[in-house]
C-alpha cells in the first residue's frame, strides 16, 4: 500500500504544508498585500533607475486587459487549455492500454 | 518571474531576444525531428506541454508575503530536452505578453532566456547526470522540476541587475536585490513544482512506458521496474 501510493503521499504533504506554511506566515504578518514579484521587481527597477513608475514607457504598444477580472478570465483559459489537453492525453493513453491488454 | 514591457532598456531587450532566437530555432528544428521519427511523442509532447500552460497560470503566495508563479517546464526538459522547451514556453509567454500585459513583446527574448532556455538547461543538466545512476528516477525528476523553476527566478534577477546595477555595489548588490525579491518566493513554489511533477512522471510512467523507453528518457530497466511496481 505506501509502496504503491508513496508518490501520492508525499505530494499531498508537501501541498497541506505549502498551505500550512502560508496560513501560518500570512497571519504573522499584517501587511503583506501579496502582490505579484513582477510588481515588486518593477517598483525596485523604478528605484535602482532613480524614476518613477509610471515613466516607463512600453518600448512596443500594448494591451492590458481592462480589468483584474478579465485578467483572471484569461489566465483561467490559459490553464484550462494545458488541462484540456493533459486529460485528452491520459485519456487517449488509458485507452490504448486497455486495447492492447 | 515576468520582467514587464519598458523594463529593459532597448539595448537589453534586443540583447537577449538575439540569444533567444537561435535557442527557438534550435528547438523548432529538434520537434519536427522528434515527431517526424515517432509520432506517438506528440501526446507526451502535449502532457508537458499543457502542464507547463497549467502551472505558469497558478499565481501562488509565498512566505515572503508576496505572489509568484511556478514554471513547469521541467518535465518537458527530462523528456524532450530544453531546446524544445524553449519553444513551448515562448508560445506561452507570447500569450501572456499579449492578452495578459505579463512580460511584454520588447522583453519576450529575456523572458524566453530565464524560463525556456536556463532554467531548463539547468534542470537538464542535472538530469543528465543522474540518468543513469542508481538515483531514483521519480527523486531526479523532482529535483530536475525544481531546480529549472528556480534557476528561471535566479536569470531574472540577473537580467535586471545587468540591467540596473546598483551605484554602490554595481550589479552584484543589485542582483542579490532582486534575488531577494524573485528567488526566495520561490523556493518554496520550486519544491511544491518538484513533488507535483514527480507524481505527474508516475503517472506517466504506468499509463505509457514505451514512450519514454523509445524516447530514451531514462534507462529501460528503470523505467520497466517503475511500471511493473505500480
Amino acid at each position: 500500500m505506501w509502496r504503491k501510493y508513496r508518490l501520492e503521499v508525499i505530494a499531498v504533504v508537501a501541498i497541506l504544508c505549502f498551505c500550512g506554511i502560508f496560513l501560518y506566515t500570512s497571519s504573522l504578518m499584517d501587511d503583506a498585500e501579496y502582490a505579484g514579484s513582477d510588481t515588486l521587481g518593477a517598483s525596485r527597477v523604478a528605484e535602482l533607475a532613480g524614476i518613477s513608475e509610471e515613466d516607463f514607457q512600453p518600448l512596443v504598444p500594448q494591451w492590458e486587459p481592462p480589468s483584474g477580472e478579465i485578467e483572471s478570465a484569461l489566465f483561467a483559459l490559459q490553464a484550462a487549455v494545458g488541462g484540456i489537453i493533459v486529460g485528452w492525453v491520459f485519456g487517449y493513453w488509458r485507452g490504448q492500454k486497455n486495447r492492447s491488454t | 518571474m515576468h520582467i514587464m514591457e519598458g523594463f529593459l532598456p532597448p539595448e537589453w531587450a534586443l540583447f537577449w531576444w538575439v540569444l533567444a532566437l537561435p535557442c527557438l530555432a534550435f528547438g523548432i528544428f529538434q520537434l519536427k525531428k522528434i515527431l517526424a521519427a515517432d509520432r506517438e511523442a506528440l501526446p507526451l509532447l502535449g502532457v508537458t506541454g499543457g502542464f507547463i500552460f497549467i502551472l505558469s497560470s497558478l499565481k501562488l503566495p509565498s512566505v515572503t508575503g508576496s505572489c509568484s508563479h511556478p514554471t513547469g517546464t521541467g518535465l518537458s526538459s527530462v523528456c524532450f530536452g530544453p531546446w524544445v522547451t524553449s519553444v513551448i514556453c515562448a508560445i506561452v509567454l507570447l500569450f501572456q505578453s499579449l492578452f495578459l500585459a505579463h512580460g511584454g513583446l520588447s522583453v519576450l527574448g529575456a523572458n524566453i532566456i530565464s524560463m525556456g532556455v536556463v532554467g531548463p538547461l539547468a534542470g537538464w543538466a542535472i538530469y543528465r547526470a543522474l540518468r543513469d545512476t542508481r538515483v531514483n528516477m521519480f527523486f531526479t525528476v523532482f529535483l530536475v522540476c525544481a531546480i529549472a523553476d528556480l534557476c528561471t527566478y535566479i536569470v531574472t534577477s540577473l537580467e535586471l541587475a545587468l540591467a540596473y546595477p546598483a551605484e554602490v555595489g554595481g550589479v552584484v548588490s543589485s542582483f542579490i536585490l532582486f534575488l531577494g525579491i524573485f528567488a526566495i518566493t520561490q523556493v518554496p513554489l520550486a519544491i511544491v513544482e518538484g513533488v507535483v511533477l514527480a507524481l505527474v512522471f508516475k503517472y506517466i510512467v504506468q499509463l505509457k512506458p514505451e514512450i519514454l523507453v523509445r524516447l530514451k528518457v531514462f534507462p529501460e530497466v528503470k523505467i520497466r521496474a517503475a511500471a511493473g511496481d505500480a
